[in-house]
């Protein structure tokens, strides 16, 4: 009967052996016996229908005979089928059979220990398996009539068999309780080997840790899987030899490798125990697994990794950071130190790289005179920054959430505050010079799609400005200027950026934009129109005349503080065009910018015909020379009425060019003027006013800035209390620019002035007087 | 393992007779269907049958030839196994199939419960008790000829135990 002794010669019963239907227990089991002996032991020695039908029919045989009182009446009123005694018999002989195998066992140890078991496993399951089919009317009805009437200890056939090997073997290898057993240790050293480099039989572990889940047997439903005895009597411990390991080979190679290389170790690491659930453990493992390795193959050496980061950074070691990028994420707050450190260092190469595009102190153009930051560069290095880091972010930092904040955050800081911007309004308005460069009809590198591209990179620094307001009156400037200059590149790139600047900051925003561009559409139909009328009404004028007519709530143009007297041979047009447009627009004022407008006037006193391009003021003065040829400058200005302080620039730039010439306080026409150029240019912008466009342009903001305070406030105000007032104001301007709350609170006092809020009745309330 | 799924196996009852039936017709028989999965390669071996006398076999091979597309009960389904036992509905041809004499039907039923035809029982039992349905002790000791050997006392005993079950 021991299982491994298969050599003796075996027949197989025939009908002839079977017992009668009616024999007793002794003589029914002593076949039966034999044959589960058989499928037990020897089943390879193969088993034919008719033997196989021969034991079904004595086990059917011995249950159905009704000579026993197998069907009758117990006290309950139940029929009690037969069957206890096989059952009995059955157990008991899988009890003798595992306690031969607990003997074989206790002389194994290690690996043999293993084999051992595992062979016998695959025997004894198999060969279980196949008896609990023989034994299926046993099953059907005896074993469960006992579970349906609640008896926990009676088990089907093939549980039954699992149950036997466990009480009988496997808890004998298994030792006490609470100490590893000879069988696990086993496991565990096939472990260890392997995590030493040592090739195993994978299939031997995978059988053997199989085994400890099928013997978790429920009590309360067998075909549930119970993992009690896997996870007592192997996960525990192969988790303490987890640990137990790894925290001795980490805290060795560390101290004998560099960062990197241990980086590359623990990912190593952690993708075999990956694959060693799939290999021979129990996927519930996996987690549990996943959270050690991760305590001790990371978070033990976090500080490490942190310590490293910033040289992975300084020298731009990719894969390494990508490396402990997926190191750390794996634990909790692991990556948070690199975030912070990632934020400093972009900052830092923002910050550098603003120094470097910085004119050197002292340095001086082809003209002599300073140099001035280039808007282009500046833009540049910023955006070359930007990009850079968010390619890192976006490589190995797997564009996670939280580094693209810190990008975020540092790029906003440097873009704002540096060593060009030492104000919060230079970076806008650098921004908008750069806009102005791109935009303007003399940029001739870029075709459309390069222009498209600059300008989305151009958004990219625009969504970093705090003072977005700042940006804002300067585009709206340089804007003004291409649109009256006929200065724009194209139609199409101005649309497109105003239309990407709305997308960010919303209609409110790109209003004025929007109208002055459309201003100028209006204006050529305007112009159409006029001289339309003109041609019907029969009017020959030898003036070509072009007019925009700009809204003056949308345009930062205002009229300057100069009488101006309208030249006469002018005067007949002016008047014309004011009349038709009355007529089709009554009730508006028109304001005439002349110091916007261009003229150009041909001359008639010179052997050459020359055409001159010149402002208003220029025409205005230069008529006034078609009746003389001399004048003071009293006559001159007593003819334009245009003050000293636009009327002398203009002098001089005539006089500059030769056009006239001063002699002591006269200004003559000079009639031996000569230029290679039949159009001479003029009209050249007075220094003055360039320095003053900027500061100008500031006061505007400044201006508006208190609109919004008050505005805001007005909005937000309902009777609530101070403090809520100030923050609440501050979040709803802080998309705009930066707010300071002592210009808040300005803003509040301005109100109570203006009688919109009164102080409430009770302290640091307001009211809102509508 | 396809070659050796042989499309016929070959039956021997009790008295010695021999069947040869598609695999599939045999195999509503758990009892075969199990064995012959467990102990492959011995295909062309005949199959005793010896608690089955050849009368009734013919009688079960015709219900298993008429099922034999159906899909096969689950092992331990129960659930299903009991919604359909419950149903006291008998269909139609298996009611045509069940109107055999009263030996003959029990001879079904041992047969079913032996092979294992979990369907084939179920009909049987059914049979058997719409049978018994609405009859008195009388009436059913006189249909299955069995002999009252209860003493008067035990069958008060038992009538006053059951008095909660009776029309009244």
């Amino acid at each position: 009967m021991p299982p491994a002794a298969s050599g003796s010669v075996w027949r197989e019963p025939t009908k002839a052996d079977k017992p009668p239907k009616d024999a007793d227990l002794q003589t029914a089991w002593l076949f039966l016996q034999d044959g589960v002996e058989h499928i037990m032991t020897r089943l390879h020695l193969g088993m034919s229908y008719q033997y196989y039908i021969l034991l079904y029919t004595a086990i059917y045989d011995y249950c159905t005979v009704p000579s026993r009182g197998g069907i009758s009446f117990n006290q309950k009123g139940g029929a009690s089928l037969q069957g206890a005694d096989l059952y009995k018999k059955l157990n008991q002989f899988l009890t003798e059979h595992c306690k031969q195998m607990r003997d074989e066992g206790e002389k194994l140890n290690d690996l043999e220990l293993l084999k051992y078991y595992a062979r016998q496993w695959d025997r004894y399951t198999t060969g279980a398996s196949y008896v609990h089919k023989l034994f299926n009317y046993l099953n059907k009805h005896w074993v469960k009539r006992e579970k349906d009437e609640g008896r926990k200890d009676v088990y089907t056939v093939y549980t039954l068999a699992l149950v036997a090997w466990k009480r009988n073997f496997f808890r004998y290898i298994q030792k006490d309780t609470n100490e590893v057993s000879r069988l696990t240790q086993a496991v565990l050293r096939q472990i260890e080997l392997q995590r030493n480099g040592e090739s195993i039989d994978n299939g031997l572990l995978k059988k053997v840790i199989e085994s400890y889940v099928a013997l978790g047997i429920d009590d309360a439903d067998a075909q549930r899987q119970n993992l009690d005895v896997y996870n007592e009597c192997f996960q525990k411990y192969f988790i303490q030899a987890t640990d137990k390991y790894y925290a001795a080979e980490s805290a060795a190679f560390v101290t004998a490798n560099s960062v990197p290389d241990y980086m590359k170790k623990a990912e190593d690491r952690l993708q075999e125990e990956g694959d060693r659930i799939n290999l021979y453990l129990h996927d519930s493992t996996r987690r549990e697994l996943k959270e050690k390795c991760e305590l001790v193959l990371i978070q033990a050496h976090q500080e490490l990794l942190w310590e490293e980061f910033q040289s992975l950074l300084d020298a731009d070691r990719e894969s390494d950071l990508a490396r402990m990028y997926g190191l750390l994420m794996r634990v909790p707050a692991g990556l948070d130190p690199l975030r912070k450190k990632f934020e400093d260092h972009v900052k830092r190469a923002g910050l550098a790289a603003v120094e470097r595009v910085l004119p050197a102190p002292g340095a001086v153009n082809e003209a002599g005179k300073a140099e001035t930051l280039d808007p282009k560069s500046y833009i540049e290095a910023l955006l070359a920054v930007h990009s850079k880091f968010g390619g890192i972010v976006n490589g190995p930092f797997r564009s996670e959430l939280g580094f693209n904040a810190s990008l975020d955050r540092a790029c906003r800081e440097f873009a704002n505050t540096n060593a060009a911007a030492k104000s919060s309004s230079r970076s806008p308005e650098l921004l908008a010079s750069y806009a102005d460069q791109l935009l303007r009809k003399n940029n001739k590198d870029l075709d459309p799609d390069s222009l498209e591209q600059a300008l989305n990179q151009a958004m990219v620094i625009f969504k970093f400005i705090d003072d977005k307001d700042v940006f804002q009156k300067f585009y709206q400037k340089k804007l003004a200027q291409r649109l009256v200059n006929g200065g724009s590149a194209s139609d199409d790139a101005e649309s497109s950026m105003i239309s990407k600047l709305k997308e960010v900051s919303g209609y409110d925003y790109t209003n004025k934009l929007t109208r002055m561009f459309s201003d100028v559409n209006v204006s050529r139909d305007v112009t159409e129109k006029f001289k339309e009328k003109d041609r019907r009404d029969g009017q020959s004028e030898d003036i070509d005349f072009t007019v925009m007519v700009l809204g003056t709530n949308f345009w930062p143009l205002a009229p300057q503080q100069t009488d101006f007297s309208i030249p006469r041979e002018i005067a007949p047009l002016h008047e014309r065009f004011t009349k038709f447009y009355n007529d089709v627009h009554s009730g508006r004022k028109l304001t005439w910018l002349w110091h916007v407008s261009k003229n150009e006037l041909r001359t008639t006193y010179l052997s050459q015909k020359y055409i001159f391009m010149t402002s208003a003021y220029q025409m205005a003065i230069l008529t006034q020379f078609n009746e003389n040829d001399s004048l003071t400058y009293r006559d001159i200005q007593t003819g334009t009425k245009i003050v000293d302080g636009f009327l002398k620039p203009q002098m001089a730039l005539l006089v500059k060019s030769k056009v006239l010439l001063l002699d002591g306080d006269t200004y003559d026409l000079n009639l031996n003027f000569k230029s290679k150029k039949i159009r001479i240019q003029l009209n050249m912008p007075v220094r003055a006013e360039q320095k003053a466009e900027a500061t100008e342009v500031l006061q505007a903001v400044d201006e508006d800035r208190k609109f919004v305070y008050q505005a805001t406030i007005v909005r937000l105000m309902k009777a609530r209390k101070h403090q809520a007032l100030i923050q609440e104001v501050t979040a709803t301007i802080s998309t705009k620019f930066t707010p300071k709350v002592s210009d808040i609170k300005k803003a509040i006092d301005y109100l109570i002035d203006k009688e919109y809020l009164e102080r409430g009745s009770e302290k640091d309330t307001y009211n809102y007087l509508a | 393992m396809a070659s050796e799924k042989k499309d016929q196996v070959v039956l021997v009852t009790s008295d010695e007779e021999t069947y040869t039936v598609e695999r599939k017709v045999a195999e509503r028989s758990n009892l075969i269907k199990s064995m012959i999965e467990d102990l492959p390669g011995q295909s062309d071996e005949p199959i005793p049958l010896p608690n089955v006398s050849s009368s009734v076999l013919t009688k079960v091979l015709e219900y298993c030839d008429h099922h034999k597309n159906e899909p096969l009960p689950a092992a331990d389904s129960n659930d299903a196994d009991d919604a359909r036992r419950k149903a006291s509905e008998i269909g139609e041809w298996d009611a045509k199939f069940i109107q055999v004499d009263q030996e003959m039907l029990f001879e079904i039923i041992l047969a079913a419960n032996y092979l294992d035809i979990k369907p084939l029982l179920d009909v049987g039992c059914k049979t058997v008790a719409n049978m018994i349905k609405g009859k008195t002790p009388e009436e059913i000791r006189k249909l299955f000829n069995i002999v009252n050997d209860f003493t008067p006392e035990e069958e008060e005993q038992i009538r006053k135990e059951n008095e909660w079950a009776e029309d009244r």
